[in-house]
């Protein structure tokens, strides 16, 4: 169980990161949490299925252990800066030029140090002993100590002509868990397709599909980082996810604390609708449809009380 | 002769030709392999046409000249593939003949790489490591003196150094009957 959010955390300093205490309590109540999703058969071979009888006491111990297991399954990625290119020189040496023709890189294979504190040097036919850059340090590491999942060679899957015929066929996830497994998180690959994949994601309104996965924090992050919140806000209300919403302009909030609604949310401490409310006034570029869905949604709450 | 879909073998998949010869079913349905004896050998033929002779009765992709194996051609390929476990069917199961199998293998593997056919996705767990890039191997760190000016040497051997005069003495004292007169102690100009 995540310990229980800070009470309102002051913007002493200027900008909530994405790994604070708060903000990672609200992705994650966004995230959801659907049993059927993240359990969800893949293909792996024909078996009959196993029936099991059990008492209450058994289902709800069975349940808690997969919400456990389905825990560690959400666990989101970190989202990073881009790394800084390495080319730092060790060396030059003069008597060592026009003796060999091609380059020799040298790696320090020890099994107990951590990859980011491995020495990866490459010598020069010049005669330059320099270290490797970021792409030469992660195909070492990765022909000497291979991890499951990454290939040496990155597929092709991940340029720019090809990513859109995946995005056509709505695989978004596969290929979020593909490049995790694929490339570092502060590697400029990455984050290219990341950024691509959200793109893609709110140009067709697709936010359902990365709902219950680990990335959905990620892209709640990155479409507020740029102030995009209006197709998300209009999908979580139409499938009647209010407090999601509202936890979404809380967040929304936290990351511009300038902004008009912010100030005005902060006088009135308003909850739930009103929240809604006071942001779809201000900041959003789509207010007809936003004030279309809550209606929608107030009518459908006020029939079903009624009823 | 060559095939009119020799450059879009998509196109095959959706005429009225591929339709009325195949139906809905796979392109290998119905193929029955000729072998002598009950139990079938578990290799099929190694190929279909040997030496620019075609055999008598080819398997179910050599015996169609349209039927292109490429890795665009993502309908052909998923005949090929089992919908549940998603491996690709053994050549005996579907009766081609052995080079074909591993044509197909490659074009699998090629539209898999692309992303035009679906590949398991192996769930890999978030790295926990420091990201912060403050290690020596892997940030900034200050250059050597000899790098910053251009009239240093890298070693300080590349340049005469005075030997320690113990050195000198022994060398004098081993050498005494050979060492030239007024042999000088400074450096050669």
């Amino acid at each position: 169980q995540r310990s229980p959010p800070p009470a309102e955390r002051k913007a002493a300093q200027p900008r909530p990161a994405f790994t604070d205490e708060a903000v990672q309590t609200l992705l994650y109540k966004m995230t959801g949490l659907d049993l059927r999703k993240v359990f969800r058969p893949v293909k792996k071979g024909l078996r009959p299925p196993h029936y099991k009888l059990m008492t209450e006491a058994q289902l709800e111990e069975a349940t808690r252990k997969a919400i456990e297991e389905a825990k560690t399954k959400l666990i989101m990625p970190p989202v990073l800066n881009e790394r800084e290119p390495i080319d730092d020189v060790l060396a030059e040496d003069k008597v060592l030029e026009g003796t060999e023709t091609a380059k020799y890189v040298f790696t320090d294979l020890s099994y107990s140090i951590p990859h980011r504190e491995r020495f990866i040097v490459v010598r020069e036919p010049n005669g330059v002993l320099r270290k490797a850059t970021w792409e030469e340090r992660d195909r070492m590491i990765q022909i000497f100590f291979p991890k499951e999942g990454r290939r040496v060679i990155p597929p092709t899957l991940f340029k720019d002509e090809n990513l859109g015929a995946v995005f056509q066929q709505d695989r978004h996830e596969d290929v979020l868990n593909m490049c995790i497994a694929q490339f570092e998180p502060d590697s400029p690959d990455y984050i290219r397709v990341h950024r691509r994949t959200y793109e893609d994601i709110e140009t067709h309104g697709k936010y359902d599909l990365l709902r219950s996965t680990r990335h959905f924090g990620g892209m709640v992050w990155y479409l507020l980082s740029r102030k995009k919140a209006d197709g998300l806000l209009i999908d979580m209300i139409s499938r009647d996810l209010v407090e999601d919403a509202a936890s979404l302009i809380t967040l929304y909030h936290m990351l511009h604390p300038d902004c008009q609604s912010a100030k005005e949310a902060k006088e009135g401490k308003l909850q739930g609708v009103d929240l809604i409310k006071a942001f779809v006034k201000t900041e959003s570029q789509r207010e007809g449809y936003i004030q279309l869905a809550l209606q929608a949604y107030e009518e459908a709450m006020a029939t079903s009380s009624a009823s | 002769p060559p095939s009119p879909y020799k450059d879009r073998p998509w196109e095959y998949l959706e005429s009225e030709e591929y339709r009325a010869t195949y139906g809905d079913k796979p392109v290998w349905h119905g193929y029955r392999r000729n072998h002598k004896g009950s139990v079938p050998p578990q290799r099929t033929r190694k190929a279909c046409l040997r030496r620019g002779k075609h055999v008598g009765t080819p398997c179910p992709i050599c015996r169609d000249r349209n039927l292109l194996v490429d890795f665009r051609n993502v309908k052909l390929l998923d005949q090929f593939i089992c919908p549940h476990s998603g491996a690709i069917f053994h050549p005996i199961h579907t009766g081609i003949c052995m080079q074909q199998h591993r044509r197909l293998a490659q074009a699998i593997a090629q539209a898999q790489d692309h992303g035009l056919l679906w590949i398991h996705v192996p769930f890999v767990p978030v790295p926990e490591e420091d990201f912060s890039n403050q290690h020596a191997a892997v940030g900034k760190t200050p250059p050597a003196p000899a790098l910053k000016g251009p009239g240093q040497a890298w070693y300080p051997w590349y340049e005469w150094q005075q030997p320690p005069a113990a050195a000198v003495a022994r060398m004098r004292h081993n050498y005494q009957g050979f060492l030239k007169e007024n042999y000088p102690d400074t450096p050669p100009s």
